[in-house]
């Protein structure tokens, strides 16, 4: 780990003396203990800055499409001839990089806007969980020394295994390693518990309807509607989201449960074919949604109907934006 | 009103959202050759079942319809070529998605009815109507205020 870190400050400072990026999208340690946050490089020397560790949480995909887009807008007054254009180099692990293949299927920038610096990835510890082990006691300070944790409170030193405090979604990762990448840091990663990642949908498969239903209900009736989990979300990168739209207005606004719950289905829909489970929408949830059981039933019905998995290769095409004459007609009714 | 009376002189209301080429038509000549079907369906005519946004039938659902039918032309027949094509599948994936979330299967309903068939659209309004009936009055999803 703090060799790629090396690498990575060393890469870093490389493009950006060399004039091959204009900025360096990555993270930096947090404010607070134990956190990391992303940051955003300009000047070689601030290359020491950036962090590669297990407290980086957040999909930096996000940042480069909204860097991308302002530069881009900011340009739209600009007489054509005198344009720039902004090549951002991005730290990008395995669901990273899958968002990033997303973005440059849905055509929001070019293969030539962006270097992309891979990094392998073993996963990133969910707050949450973290905070749950502690007992909800504040972390004064912490450090992550191989595969543990020390960790300071109020009431002592503890020591945490990292591998129970990992995110759900990088325990059953498939993707840890960039898919694609111009310059790639140590060697990759190895494999997360992969064969596993479908069964908490297969489990949730077997309640009865009603169980399902009164599951679903309960996990949206805490939703309040804050829409972090949109802002955070790579793939959610519409300029006027349909929550917002007053016309027609999609979904109501009042303290209707149904309107949560109507808001909750269509976000999850967005998500077909282009929710890579980077996890960014459930750590930034200030109610604990359990976002990730929906979500992930739409990755488990596009990979069983049509093999497709979001972002796992440039070729392969988004699974709405594409079809064979011949596919799934067992869901067509026959009188 | 008790339950009871309630569920006795409940009727399911359908909302078919259905394509302007095909089914459409289809219903037509149902009516024209005097075909009867159970009147529980209220028909939204659409360019293309390509044209649908899943949103239409959630919306449907939550504003009170009891059942949901999609019908378009047959794999092949689309006016406009493949629109039906793309739509079977944001219909399979929203079909099984719905049923996840629990809001019963057989509320959702996707078939293909050319404008020749109005005997098969007869038939399938008999059997959506009867599917609707089996699992009653909408519960889930539905708009309470
Ligand atoms: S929820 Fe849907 S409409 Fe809103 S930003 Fe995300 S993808 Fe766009
Ligand atoms: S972040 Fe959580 S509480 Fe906020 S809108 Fe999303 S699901 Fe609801």
């Amino acid at each position: 780990m703090e060799a790629i870190e090396r690498n990575l400050r060393e890469e870093a400072k490389r493009l950006l003396a060399e004039k091959k990026v204009d900025v360096i999208v990555g993270y930096e340690a947090g404010t607070l203990p134990l956190t990391a946050t992303p940051t955003f490089i300009t000047d070689p020397a601030e290359a020491e800055r950036l962090v590669w560790n297990p407290l980086c949480v957040h999909n930096l995909a996000k940042y480069v499409h909204d860097v991308i887009t302002q530069h881009r807008n900011s340009q739209k007054r600009v007489k054509p001839e005198s344009r720039t254009r902004k090549v951002v180099g991005v730290v990008a692990r395995g669901c990273t990089s899958r968002s990033i293949i997303l973005h440059l299927q849905e055509r929001q920038y070019g293969r030539e806007d962006i270097v992309i610096i891979g990094v392998p990835c073993q996963g990133y510890i969910d707050r949450k969980k973290l905070s749950v082990s502690l007992n909800g006691e504040e972390v004064l300070s912490g450090t992550i020394e191989g595969d543990e944790i020390k960790v300071m409170t109020g009431t002592g030193e503890k020591r945490l295994r990292l591998s129970d405090v990992l995110a759900d979604n990088c325990i059953t990762c498939r993707f840890n390693n960039p898919i694609i990448s111009d310059v790639s840091l140590g060697e990759p990663a190895s494999a997360m518990k992969a064969e596993e990642e479908f069964n908490e949908v297969n489990a949730f498969e077997q309640l009865s309807s009603d169980e399902r239903w009164a599951y679903f209900e309960k996990e949206m009736a805490k939703c309040i509607r804050c829409y972090a989990c949109r802002q955070a979300c790579p793939s959610c990168y519409c300029p006027e989201c349909f929550v917002e739209q007053s016309r027609p207005q999609w979904v109501g606004i009042g303290g209707d449960a149904s309107d949560t719950q109507v808001f909750q289905i269509m976000r999850i829909f967005h998500m077909v074919g282009r929710c890579v489970d980077c996890g960014s929408c459930i750590a930034v949830c200030p109610m604990g949604v359990d976002l990730r059981k929906f979500l992930k039933k739409l990755d488990k019905d596009a990979f069983e109907l049509f093999g497709s998995r979001a972002g796992s290769s440039l070729e392969d095409p988004p699974v709405l934006s594409t079809f064979k004459e011949h596919e799934c007609e067992d869901f067509i009714y026959n009188p | 009103m008790s339950e009871e009376q309630g569920k006795a002189t409940w009727d399911p209301k359908i909302i078919a959202i259905v394509c302007n080429w095909c089914t459409y038509a289809g219903a037509d000549l149902a009516g024209i050759s005097r075909i009867q079907y159970p009147p529980n369906v209220r028909i939204v005519r659409v360019p293309c079942t390509g044209r649908i946004n899943p949103f239409y039938i959630v919306r449907a659902l939550q504003e009170g319809a009891d059942g949901v039918l999609v019908s378009g032309c047959h794999p092949g027949e689309c006016h406009y070529l493949t629109g039906n094509l793309s739509a079977r599948r944001k219909f399979a994936m929203l079909k099984k998605f719905l049923d996840y979330i629990g809001v019963e299967s057989d509320r959702t309903t996707f078939t293909w009815c050319s404008a020749s068939e109005g005997e098969r659209f007869a038939k399938v309004v008999r059997g959506v109507t009867e599917k609707v009936r089996s699992v009653g009055p909408a519960r889930r999803l539905v708009k309470s205020l």
